[in-house]
């Protein structure tokens, strides 16, 4: 996470079309947000692409930008976040109209599963609550994890865990339910 | 559908951030969102919770062509130079280094297509493409488009067009270098007296292909007397720039 710049300034400044305060807000949070891009589209290019375009974004509406809203870290991932699930989605349109599964894609699915978890462990432990998390069971962090860090629907979810879609949506309910109450008990977040 | 009960709310406003909720829901969604405050009081708060998801995430760090191609896209106009834009500025354009590539892919391209289809801009093809020619554009401290030096690829003649007024101060002459991509560089020619403004022409020593078929810039500095071959510039260049192949 970027700490040395004063990022609620410089998004201010951006709002009033300062160029070199844009260039600092994008060298202070680039790194972060390329890697959010990519947990989601596990492509390079395509991530680059992404945060480009989600940059394109912050210039011509850092106006929009409310502090008292969000936090600029918050406001920024969510751009990049949803630009990268569109992303990810219509590619994913693009692929079930051309291709059938194959091996390669059974193994994509496998990967699948796995990094994320590595991922909401990481991130729970560094907030310090993991331990309030734990007491979800593994299906159910899984679930929150994939749809998470590599944007899935419910139907993704259910597939990728081998699970009837109801169970799949109960569980990211239940993980979604146990993440506000974990926080609030944590004083974390809003 | 009620959504102001604050639990469903708070439902959608999750689904909403997270991304599961998809299709006519999600719009219908995003329709409340723009007419209620408090839809998007939830949004921020499941914004802000999720971020915390994001601290996990390993940093990476983006190629620099990301930046300088967000400054293209932003700012086409004053991203590439940081000379003051001159009158010739698109032709300097033209021959700077990152546009030299696709400037000559497109003349080439022209020139091709323009061979094998005379008709198609109703001229003969002798009138219609540019001679393979040698070509440098050089410009002053300041980046201003100063001098352009061209000749034919097989021919002696050197023709130098001034585009601003070059100052040879009396008792010194104006020495036209060139620099070889891996040889120190040698003296091409003296320029004779130059006007204001408008072409003089003057002979080479050998033809353009020879001289500067492995040339990549040119330069003029101001010398006390014509220098011979083995010298080598005495002090700064007061022109400098690009020599590039026109074919």
């Amino acid at each position: 996470m970027p700490a040395a710049e004063d990022l609620p300034t410089l998004l201010s400044r951006v709002a009033l079309r300062d160029r070199a305060a844009f260039e600092r807000l994008y060298r202070a949070t680039c790194a972060h947000l390329l890697g959010v891009a990519f947990r989601i589209l596990n492509n390079r290019d395509r991530a680059e692409e992404v945060l480009q375009e989600a940059f394109m974004n912050v210039w011509h509406g850092a106006g929009g930008y409310n502090p008292a809203v969000a936090s600029p870290m918050t406001w920024l991932i969510n751009i990049v976040r949803n630009k990268a699930i569109d992303t990810v989605r219509s590619r994913k349109t693009e692929r079930n109209s051309t291709v059938t599964l194959d091996d390669e894609g059974m193994d994509v699915a496998a990967d699948e599963t796995l990094q994320p978890q590595q991922l909401l462990d990481d991130s729970l432990t560094k907030v310090q609550i993991d331990r309030c998390m734990s007491e979800l069971n593994a299906s159910q962090r899984q679930a929150l994890a994939l749809a998470y860090y590599r944007g899935m629907v419910h139907t993704d979810i259910a597939v990728a865990l081998n699970a009837p879609l109801g169970t799949a949506k109960a569980w990211v309910r239940r993980g979604l339910d146990k993440l506000k109450s974990c926080l609030e008990a944590a004083g974390v977040s809003a | 559908m009620n959504y102001l009960v604050p639990e469903r709310l708070d439902r959608l406003a999750r689904e909403y951030v997270l991304g599961t909720l998809t299709g006519r829901a999600r719009r219908r969604f995003e329709r409340v969102l723009k007419q209620t405050p408090v839809a998007n009081v939830a949004v921020s708060s499941w914004q802000e919770r999720f971020s915390v998801l994001a601290a996990g995430v390993p940093a990476m760090q983006p190629r620099e062509a990301v930046w300088s191609g967000l400054e293209q896209r932003l700012f086409p106009a004053s991203a590439p130079e940081k000379s003051a834009a001159g009158p010739l500025q698109w032709l300097w354009n033209l021959l700077s280094a990152r546009a030299l590539g696709g400037a000559l892919a497109g003349i080439f391209l022209c020139v091709v297509v323009l061979r094998m289809q005379p008709g198609l801009i109703g001229l003969e093809p002798q009138a219609d493409t540019l001679p393979a020619s040698y070509v440098g554009l050089l410009t002053d401290a300041a980046g201003r488009p100063t001098v352009l030096a061209s000749s034919r690829r097989h021919g002696e003649q050197l023709t130098v067009k001034v585009l601003q007024p070059v100052n040879v101060p009396a008792g010194r002459v104006a020495q036209l270098w060139a620099f070889p991509a891996d040889a120190p560089p040698f003296p091409v020619a003296v320029l004779p007296p130059l006007p204001a403004k408008g072409s003089v022409t003057l002979t080479l020593p050998a033809t353009s292909e020879k001289l500067f078929s492995n040339v990549g810039r040119l330069g003029i500095s101001l010398e006390a007397s014509p220098a011979g071959p083995g010298d080598a510039p005495s002090g700064e260049l007061v022109l400098s720039g690009h020599c590039v192949k026109l074919w």
